[in-house]
C-alpha cells in the first residue's frame, strides 16, 4: 500500500522528532512486529523543497505543503490490515498521522478507512522475492533451519535410540513452525 | 541510518517524469503501460538482481487533495517512485541494475529527467542518488537474513514438514536413515529461484528426497 | 406469541444491562437466544406476487417469537429472515436495496472464491434449490415435540397458500441427537457442541466466563451489542453498516445458513487409523482436532482427560484463554475452536478477535448412527449450521477466509480448519506436543473433505418493526 498526505511544514520538524523517538523507545516497532504481517513499511517525509530537480528545464515545485509518503508490503486483505492497525496500534498511529491534513484519527475505522482510500495511490509495478511466503512464513522456517542444523550436526552418529529421543526434541522444537506455504486468501 | 535496517536497505527514489508537448503518448502513460507488461514472477528482472526483497515502481501523477480547508495544490511535474529493500550495500545495487538489467533501466528510466543511461554504471548510481529521498522510519520484520537466505530456509520448512509426515510412527532407525538421505539431498539441492517459480514448491512438488 | 397492542408500542419490554437499552419485544428472539428446542424445520420458500407476498408477512409477523423474556417456554416458535433477491421481490425501494451491504446482495454462492467454497465446496456440487437462487425466505420452526413441529408448519404453509404469497421449496429439517432418549447437543462426529457463543450488552442472559471479550485486568466482558444488532455501537466505537432507513435495519441482523454434510464413515477411519499411529491414543486425537475432547471438556483446561465436572460447570466449561499456550503444547494452535474463537492467542489482550465473533444457532440433521455400527458417507448426516452477526464480511467471511481455511493470522502458513477445512485430499495440520512420548507432536497429511458444503445463502432478519413496513409497503429510504 502507498499512500501520500500533506503537512503543514511547522509541522513536520515535530514529526521527525517524534519518529526518532519512535525509533528509539520502539512500540511501534514491536507492536508491527506482534501484528506479524508486515514485511517492510516505510515512512518517508520530503519536504516541499526537496522533490529531485535535475535541470533548468523542468519545472521548479512551488509547493505550501511538506509531504509525507508511506509505504508498506504486508500479508493480508487490505481491510484486515486497516482494521488490525485501528484496534491495536492506533496510538502510534495517530501520532504519526495527526499532522497530515484531514486526519480523522484511526478510532473508529470508518472514517479511518476513508481517508486512507483517499489519500492512497496504487502501484504499478511490484515485485516480491517470495510470493508465497508470509513473514511469518519467513520466520518460522528460520526458527526450523537453526533447529534442523543443530540436530544435523550430530543426527547421524546417534545410537537409534539417541537418535529417537533427539529426534522428538527436534520436533517439539520445530513443530509451531511447520505451516505449508501457499498464495494468499483472495481480497474482498 | 535511518535507510538501513539490519543488513536491509530501503531504497526511496523519486525520479521526475520527462513532460512533452509534441508527443502522441504521454511519457507517464508510456511508462505505465510498459509496467503493466512486465512479469512479476522468477523472470521478473527484479529477479535476476537477486538481492531484491520486494520492489515497487509507481506512477505518481500529483499530491492528494484532501479537502476544504486544505489548500489545493498540484505538482508540476510527475514522478516515478522506487521503492525497494534489498540486501546490503546502496552502491552495489545500483551497480548490479545497471550490468544485468540494462534493458529493463532504460526502458523504465528513459522517460525520465536527466537519465544518462546505464552505458556508465558510476554515471548512473549517481544519477539515482541525486533522486533518492532519505527514509525518515524503517521498519523491517526480518532484517537480518539475505533473499537467498529465506529463499533456502523456506525451501527445507517445506521438505522437513513432507519427511516428518512421511515418516510418522516409523522405527527409530528408519527414521535416521532417511534424516540421512535427506540431509544429502537438502545439500545438493538447487537453490531456489526469487520470484515465485521454484522459490517454494510444495512437498507434493517437488521432492527430491524420494525415490 | 404475540398480540398487536405490543407491536403498536402500547407496551413494550426492554432490557438495561451494561448500559444499553435494547427492545427485546421487537428484535426475532432467535437472534438473541438459543432456543434449545430439539426440533426444528426452516421451510425454504419462494415468494409470489408482491402483493400476495406482502399480505403472507404481515400475517406472519403475529406468529414470530420475539426476545422477550418467557416464563413459560411456548411449545414451538416461529423466526423469519429473507434473501436479498427476497427483498427485491417485496419490492423494496431501490435505494433501501442499493444500501444493503455487498456482500449480502451479491448472496453466499457469488462469494465463493472468497470463501473457499471451491472444488468439492463448490456450488456446482450443491443442492438444487440453493443452486437456482431463488430461495427467498427462511422461515424456522423450532419445537419442543414432532407434534407440535408438524401443527405449527402447516399453519405457516396454509397461509402461504391462502394469500398466495409463498411457495415451498424445500423443508429442511434439523434434529438433536438422541442418545438414550435424551436430546444431546452432540454432531455427528461425535463431538458435543454448543460452547461458547459470545455474550453481548443487552442479553438476556448472565454473562459466562470466557465468552465475551477479555478486559486489560483478565475479566470478562460482555461485547458491544452493534457486533451482532444493527443500530448499536460496535467494538470499534461506531454504528455498524446497515441499509437505509434506520427502521429497516435498527434491531435487526444478518445471517449466515450453510448446510454442511458431514462424511462420517470417512472421518471415523480416519481417527481410527491415525489414532492407532498416536500414543496418546484415539480419544486424545480426537480431542486436539477440534480443541475439546468429544464429551466437551476444553484441551487447554484439561489436555490429558476428559472432565465430566468440568464440563457440567458453565463457569468453567468455556472460561481459559491461550497466552500461556502460545505453542500449543495443550491445546494445538490450529484446532477447530481455537480457530474459531482464537481468544488472546494472537497477543494485543484479543483485541484483534473481539470484532470476528459469530453467534452460532446451528442444529444437526439426518439419523445419526452410534460408533462402531456401519455408517456410508452418503448417508444424510450432518450440520445445519447457522451464524448471526452484524456484519457477514467483517465477521463470518473473515473467519471462514482468515482462520478456518487459512492459518497465518494463527502462525500455521496455508494449513486449514483440520475437520471443516476444503482439503481437496492435501491438507495437513499439526497437531503440537511435548516431548513425552505418549504426547508427542503429530502431523496429520493428505486430509481429505471431512465436511462438504451442500448449500446455503446470506440472509437478514429484520426486526419487528422492520417486518410490518415490508409487510405494508411502508419502507421510505429519504
Amino acid at each position: 500500500m502507498n499512500a501520500v498526505t500533506p503537512m503543514k511544514p511547522w509541522k513536520t520538524p515535530i514529526l521527525r522528532v517524534l519518529f526518532f523517538v519512535l525509533g528509539a523507545i520502539k512500540p511501534l516497532q514491536s507492536g508491527l512486529k506482534n501484528l506479524s504481517f508486515i514485511h517492510f513499511a516505510r515512512w518517508v517525509i520530503i519536504d516541499r523543497t526537496e522533490f529531485p530537480h535535475l535541470g533548468p528545464k523542468q519545472p521548479q515545485e512551488k509547493l505550501q505543503y511538506d509531504y509525507l509518503i508511506f509505504f508498506s508490503n504486508f500479508n493480508g486483505t487490505w481491510n484486515q490490515y486497516i482494521d488490525a492497525f485501528s484496534a491495536v496500534l492506533s496510538t502510534g498511529l495517530n501520532a504519526i498521522w495527526m499532522w497530515s491534513e484531514k486526519f480523522p484519527g484511526s478510532v473508529p475505522v470508518t472514517p479511518f478507512k476513508g481517508y486512507i482510500n483517499q489519500v492512497q495511490f496504487d502501484t504499478d509495478y511490484y515485485y516480491n522475492a517470495y510470493p508465497r511466503a508470509a513473514t511469518n512464513d519467513v520466520k518460522a522456517a528460520l526458527r526450523v533451519q537453526d533447529a534442523f542444523t543443530d540436530f544435523a550436526q550430530t543426527s547421524q552418529t546417534l545410537s537409534p535410540a539417541e537418535f529417537e529421543k533427539a529426534y522428538l526434541e527436534f520436533l517439539v522444537r520445530v513443530q509451531a513452525d511447520l505451516g505449508s506455504t501457499g498464495m494468499a486468501p483472495v481480497g474482498t | 541510518m535511518a535507510n538501513q535496517s539490519g543488513q536491509i536497505y530501503g531504497l526511496t527514489i523519486l525520479s521526475p517524469i520527462l513532460e512533452g508537448d509534441t508527443l502522441d503518448i504521454a511519457h507517464a502513460t508510456a511508462l505505465r503501460w510498459y509496467l503493466a507488461s512486465l512479469p512479476r514472477d522468477h523472470t521478473s528482472p527484479f529477479a535476476q538482481v537477486s538481492s531484491t526483497h520486494f520492489a515497487r515502481l509507481v506512477v505518481m501523477d500529483d499530491v492528494v487533495f484532501v479537502g476544504a480547508p486544505a489548500i489545493e495544490e498540484h505538482l508540476k511535474s510527475r514522478y516515478l517512485v522506487f521503492e525497494t529493500n534489498f540486501d546490503g550495500d546502496l552502491d552495489a545495487y545500483l551497480i548490479r541494475m545497471a550490468k544485468e538489467i540494462p534493458d529493463f533501466v532504460d526502458s523504465v528510466w528513459k522517460h525520465c529527467v536527466g537519465y544518462p543511461g546505464v552505458a556508465d554504471p558510476a554515471a548512473f548510481g549517481a544519477y539515482m542518488k541525486k533522486c533518492q529521498i532519505e527514509t525518515t522510519f524503517f521498519f523491517a520484520d526480518v532484517n537480518n537474513q539475505t533473499v537467498q537466505q529465506n529463499l533456502k530456509a523456506l525451501q527445507l520448512q517445506s521438505a522437513l514438514s513432507h519427511f516428518i509426515g512421511q515418516n510418522q510412527g516409523k522405527p527409530a532407525a528408519e527414521i535416521q536413515k532417511s534424516f540421512g538421505v535427506l540431509l544429502e539431498h537438502l545439500a545438493k539441492a538447487p537453490a531456489p529461484l526469487p520470484g515465485g517459480k521454484d522459490s517454494e514448491k510444495t512437498a507434493a512438488e517437488d521432492r527430491p528426497y524420494d525415490r | 406469541m404475540i398480540d398487536s397492542a405490543k407491536i403498536d408500542g402500547a407496551k413494550i419490554d426492554s432490557a438495561k444491562i451494561g448500559g444499553t437499552k435494547i427492545d427485546v419485544s421487537d428484535i426475532q428472539g432467535f437472534a438473541l437466544k438459543g432456543y434449545n428446542f430439539p426440533y426444528a424445520r426452516y421451510l425454504l420458500l419462494e415468494l409470489g406476487h408482491v402483493k400476495g407476498a406482502r399480505d403472507f408477512i404481515g400475517q406472519i409477523v403475529h406468529y414470530l417469537t420475539t426476545g422477550e423474556r418467557w416464563e413459560e417456554k411456548p411449545v414451538s416458535t416461529v423466526n423469519i429472515a429473507f434473501t436479498f433477491p427476497g427483498l427485491a421481490k417485496l419490492e423494496l425501494p431501490e435505494p433501501t436495496l442499493l444500501s444493503f451491504p455487498v456482500e449480502f446482495q451479491q448472496g453466499m454462492k457469488a462469494r465463493g472464491e472468497i470463501l473457499y467454497d471451491t472444488g468439492k465446496n463448490s456450488s456446482e456440487h450443491w443442492e438444487p434449490v440453493w443452486r437456482d437462487n431463488r430461495v427467498h425466505i427462511w422461515l424456522a420452526v423450532n419445537a419442543q415435540t414432532p407434534a407440535a413441529l408438524e401443527e405449527q408448519c402447516a399453519l405457516l404453509l396454509q397461509i402461504a397458500n391462502q394469500t398466495g404469497g409463498a411457495m415451498l421449496l424445500q423443508a429442511q429439517d434439523a434434529h438433536a441427537i438422541f442418545i438414550d432418549g435424551k436430546p444431546t447437543t452432540k454432531e455427528h462426529f461425535g463431538y458435543t457442541d454448543g460452547f461458547g457463543n459470545p455474550d453481548f450488552k443487552g442479553a438476556e442472559r448472565d454473562c459466562v466466563p470466557g465468552q465475551g471479550k477479555l478486559t486489560a485486568d483478565g475479566k470478562w466482558e460482555a461485547l458491544a451489542t452493534g457486533e451482532f444488532l444493527l443500530g448499536y455501537a460496535d467494538e470499534s466505537g461506531e454504528l455498524p453498516v446497515a441499509p437505509i432507513p434506520h427502521l429497516l435495519a435498527r434491531n435487526g441482523t444478518f445471517m449466515v445458513y450453510r448446510k454442511m454434510h458431514q462424511n462420517v464413515a470417512t472421518f471415523r477411519s480416519f481417527l481410527e487409523e491415525q489414532g492407532r499411529l498416536y500414543p496418546g491414543g484415539k480419544e486424545k486425537l480426537a480431542s486436539k482436532f477440534v480443541g475439546r475432547w468429544r464429551d466437551g471438556t476444553p484441551v487447554e483446561l484439561s489436555p490429558d482427560g476428559m472432565d465430566p465436572a468440568l464440563v457440567a460447570d458453565y463457569d468453567r466449561n468455556t472460561n481459559f484463554t491461550y497466552g500461556k499456550d502460545l505453542n500449543g503444547l495443550r491445546c494445538p494452535v490450529g484446532a477447530h475452536i481455537r480457530r474459531g474463537n482464537p481468544r488472546d492467542a494472537f497477543g494485543f489482550n484479543g483485541e484483534l478477535v473481539n470484532r470476528r465473533r459469530i453467534m452460532r444457532r446451528g442444529l444437526t440433521y439426518g439419523t445419526y448412527v452410534p460408533e462402531g455400527q456401519p455408517v456410508r458417507d452418503e448417508d444424510e448426516h450432518g450440520i445445519i449450521f447457522m451464524a448471526l452477526n452484524a456484519s457477514l464480511f467483517r465477521q463470518f467471511e473473515f473467519v471462514q477466509q482468515q482462520w478456518i481455511e487459512y492459518g497465518n493470522d494463527l502462525h500455521q502458513g496455508n494449513d486449514k480448519d483440520l475437520v471443516i477445512g476444503n482439503h481437496g485430499g492435501r491438507g495437513k495440520s499439526v497437531l503440537q506436543g511435548t516431548a513425552d512420548p505418549q504426547n508427542p507432536p503429530f502431523l496429520c497429511a493428505n486430509l481429505p473433505n471431512f465436511v462438504e458444503l451442500r448449500g446455503g445463502d446470506y440472509f437478514f432478519m429484520p426486526s419487528l418493526t422492520a417486518l410490518q413496513m415490508i409487510a405494508s409497503g411502508t419502507v421510505d429510504p429519504r
